[in-house]
């Protein structure tokens, strides 16, 4: 009773009230900016999809369903897109959302200074119908524009004119920068960037409230041990990620729970498909022994996936052999089967393609960018070496990454893949489709895979209005991709939250933390 | 004596451009900005162009030009993560962090000064010996692993102290205080002890070697002799004569102590200076790590400026080969 007492004593003196419906939670990262289409981040878009709202939203399953728009239909053959727009929605301030809100949006997100502005490249006009209708019209037809804007957030254009926001501010800030006026469920209370943000809950929203919420404070914490530690201490209700090492520890500690799912992120080894030689090790400027297609399947067989999620990842996450994971639109579901684990099966593929004695190459990896990264590819390098295969590890935090990458400065590497539109079209416009800077295409696909037939099928996928087609397309463009062995996908990356047993919520795979769902109990 | 401060003043400057030219030239290597500043679906052009407008496509020594044309006139640019001018993302980080430096060289000073004397006087004692050998602790162990180690007993364990953060703080004019709340003081324990246990201990050490030196002076002997209570033996004339090199070390330490809470800062997610300094290094945002080296450097020169000073106040000599 005394050490209760002054625990709470001490909830008091944080500065919540302490009456359990105040919602403390913390992250790594800070929402960098509250304007919706300045940053496009999972920590922006997830923080403020609780200020904003879209046209659509994404429900607990992850399908699109209606928020500011109550209904929608393609027009004619796909030329465009109607959205009917819900009425009697205030903004935090009171003002009333309508059509003109859309258009002011649409300039807004799709301008020069918007960081989304590729989430409108298929829109060719906006054209409000009558208050509460607005068209979307698209260059050529679009099956999943409505899934494509689940993330772009509504502005009032009368707030963003008198506050001096009209464009987001990308290089200098605005006032839409430290403040919010969106539809959401709850509303921007206070913003001290990077040490505490509030919110509370709007009491003119439209939707019947779920949460039990009146007050929910955001504080980033970027030390995992702390965040556990003040888990722990009851200091905060909720962290987000727990680190893997901790999942075991935490879920058998008393009053705290972890919840587990798996992200939208698939790991996967890549290959340099257009190099005539190899870089790094001794082996540098002999042939690429990587474009034969035997040798990339010898190392689809030799990596232990299992193995690695046994350990590396104590069972947190799911193997994956394609490159989107189970819940995204357009998973094949009778393409999920991995090549088995077989040591002697991978040297013969070695032995046929001509390489019975191995050879060395070098394999890039980040050190800080997905879970465990630099375990996972130091496990990857220990198995290749039992099929003769000699890798040379440089692991390296991701802001040097990329660049290397860029240049080309790679054998094997090492890469993950969250597709923003949580559709199997996303990665493949972006790691897998010929490199061509011109149409958008493939400016992730750093190996320079290129296959004629998934280029052509590529456009087709995009336009195509009926599903059953389209997942015809998508599912030859997977076996394609498979067989070639473009990438060697490894795994699913888990999501792991930890949370005071009082709270009971809802996880995305997207990793998105939505408050209205969140109920203390 | 003009001459001698002018002399510093013109090598202080010299060291404070060369420590910006050096920290310019690394920049390359702490990572490419764009790749933080733009989405999954940015295309080539995107990257050109705002490395253009970044000014980041040319040598480094233009970039560094640009930033001292700029800092001369007090503007040290845009965040390149938050979109905010740096001069007042540094002036919102810094009370925190210089107040939890107060507190730590307070602790430091007067805790170390404490138990140097009691550790000289009771030289053999049992307590003493305990004293040092913890002591010893207090140098070797890492500051984040002294940090994690209070969270876990004394948050954690016991429940008493929060874990992170700073409490809630007070804006007294343009400063946020955490002194005037209670979860602000409850909040300052655990990362100034931290933060202020190397310090205290090397004051520790040196006060207590010190101070058996003076004890064994003749003076001491002689105060002994003519029956002066032992505390006033202890305190007014061995003490104060241990303090001139006490004052020296202290000062030189409280740059380090603000240097280095990054550390501390990072474990209890203290949000200072530190902090912003780390996360600006994640994120590669070039202008605040700039200001924040740039504003260091400048403490540390200064300091030392002042230093050379009060030796110059103390010492006659120096002022008699000044005159050469």
């Amino acid at each position: 009773m005394f050490r209760l007492s002054i625990a709470s004593a001490i909830a008091l003196s944080i500065g919540a009230a302490a009456h359990g419906e105040t919602f403390r939670w913390a992250s790594t990262t800070d929402p960098q900016s509250m304007d919706p289409h300045a940053v496009s981040s999972t920590p922006v878009l997830s923080f403020l999809n609780n200020v904003y709202e879209g046209l659509v939203r994404r429900g607990k399953d992850m399908s699109v369903e209606p928020a500011l728009a109550t209904e929608w239909a393609p027009i004619g053959n796909g030329e465009g897109w109607r959205f009917t727009l819900r009425q009697g929605v205030v903004f935090h301030d009171g003002a009333t959302f309508n059509a003109d809100d859309v258009i002011f949006s649409y300039e807004r997100a799709s301008s020069d200074a918007s960081d989304v502005a590729s989430w409108f490249a298929p829109v060719s006009e906006v054209i409000k119908v009558d208050e509460y209708t607005v068209d979307f019209m698209t260059t050529d037809p679009n099956p999943i524009f409505p899934d494509s804007i689940a993330n772009w957030m509504i502005m009032d254009s009368d707030w963003a004119a008198a506050n001096g926001a009209k464009l987001p501010a990308k290089e200098a800030e605005n006032f839409a920068t430290l403040n919010a006026n969106g539809t959401g469920a709850f509303v921007l209370a206070q913003r001290q960037p990077g040490l505490k943000t509030t919110l509370t809950p709007h009491d003119d929203w439209w939707g019947e409230a779920e949460h039990n919420i009146t007050s929910a404070e955001f504080t980033p914490i970027q030390n995992p041990a702390t965040a556990v530690a003040a888990l722990l201490s009851g200091d905060v209700d909720l962290i987000n990620p727990v680190p893997i090492q901790d999942a075991a520890r935490l879920a058998q500690s008393d009053g705290v729970q972890v919840i587990q799912g798996i992200e939208a992120r698939v790991i996967m080894l890549g290959f340099p498909h257009a190099a005539e030689t190899l870089k790094y090790t001794a082996q540098a400027g002999q042939p690429n022994p990587f474009l034969d297609v035997r040798v990339r399947q010898a190392v689809a067989h030799a990596v232990n996936v299992p193995a690695i999620l046994q350990t590396i990842m104590r069972g947190n996450a799911e193997p994956a052999w394609q490159l989107v994971s189970a819940p995204m639109r357009g998973y094949i579901d009778n393409l999920e089967e991995r090549p088995a684990y077989d040591v002697q099966m991978a040297k013969d593929l070695l032995a046929e393609a001509g390489y019975e004695n191995g050879f060395s190459f070098g394999l890039k990896c980040t050190n800080d960018r997905y879970l465990n990264d630099e375990s996972v590819c130091q496990a990857v390098v220990s198995m290749l070496a039992q099929i003769g295969l000699t890798a040379e590890l440089d692991a390296m935090p991701v802001r040097n990454y990329w660049p290397e990458l860029r240049s080309n400065n790679m054998d094997m590497f090492l890469l993950g893949w969250s597709p923003g539109t949580f559709d199997a079209e996303h990665p493949i416009r972006f790691i897998v489709a010929t490199d061509n800077p011109e149409k958008k295409l493939g400016s992730w696909n750093f190996g320079g895979y290129s296959s004629a037939r998934i280029d052509e099928l590529l456009p087709q996928i995009q336009s195509e209005i009926d599903d059953t087609k389209r997942m015809e397309m998508l599912e030859e463009v997977t076996r394609i991709y498979q067989d070639e062995v473009a990438y060697v996908p490894l795994y699913v990356q888990p999501l792991i939250w930890g949370a005071r047993d009082t709270v009971s919520l809802t996880q995305r795979p997207d990793d998105f933390l939505i408050l209205r769902w969140i109920r203390i109990e | 004596m003009i001459a001698f401060i002018l002399r510093r003043v013109f090598q202080s400057v010299i060291v404070l451009l060369i420590v910006g030219l050096v920290a310019f030239s690394m920049f390359r290597f702490v990572g490419d900005p764009i790749e933080n500043m733009l989405g999954q679906e940015r295309t080539q052009a995107d990257v050109d162009r705002l490395r253009t407008q970044l000014g980041l496509d040319q040598p480094f020594i233009v970039q560094y030009l640009k930033f001292l044309g700029n800092a001369a006139q007090g503007n040290f640019g845009v965040s390149y993560r938050q979109g905010r001018p740096v001069a007042t993302i540094l002036a919102e980080r810094a009370p925190a962090t210089l107040e939890l430096a107060a507190v730590s060289g307070t602790l430091a000073v007067l805790v170390g000064i404490g138990m140097g004397v009691f550790t000289a006087i009771r030289r053999n004692g049992v307590a003493s010996n305990v004293i040092m050998s913890l002591s010893l602790v207090g140098v070797s162990l890492p500051t984040f692993l002294i940090g994690i180690l209070l969270i876990y007993l004394f948050s954690v364990e016991l429940d008493l102290l929060p874990s992170f953060g700073r409490g809630d703080t007070v804006m007294v004019g343009g400063w946020s205080t955490g002194f005037l709340t209670k979860s602000g003081l409850l909040a300052l324990i655990l990362p100034s002890i931290t933060l202020g246990l190397y310090q205290m201990t090397l004051i520790m050490r040196l006060v207590r070697s010190e101070m058996l030196e003076v004890l064994r002076q003749d003076y001491i002997r002689f105060a002994r002799a003519r029956g002066l209570p032992e505390r006033v033996v202890n305190f007014r004339h061995a003490l104060k004569n241990t303090l001139v090199p006490v004052i020296t070390v202290t000062g030189l330490q409280v740059g380090s102590i603000i240097a280095f809470a990054i550390i501390t800062e990072t474990v209890f997610q203290w949000p200072g200076v530190g902090l912003l300094f780390i996360n600006a290094i994640q994120f590669v945002d070039i202008p605040v790590m700039a200001a924040y080296l740039m504003l260091i450097s400048v403490m540390f020169v200064a300091i030392n400026l002042i230093v050379d000073l009060l030796y110059f106040a103390i010492d006659p000599r120096l002022r008699i080969d000044g005159r050469h």
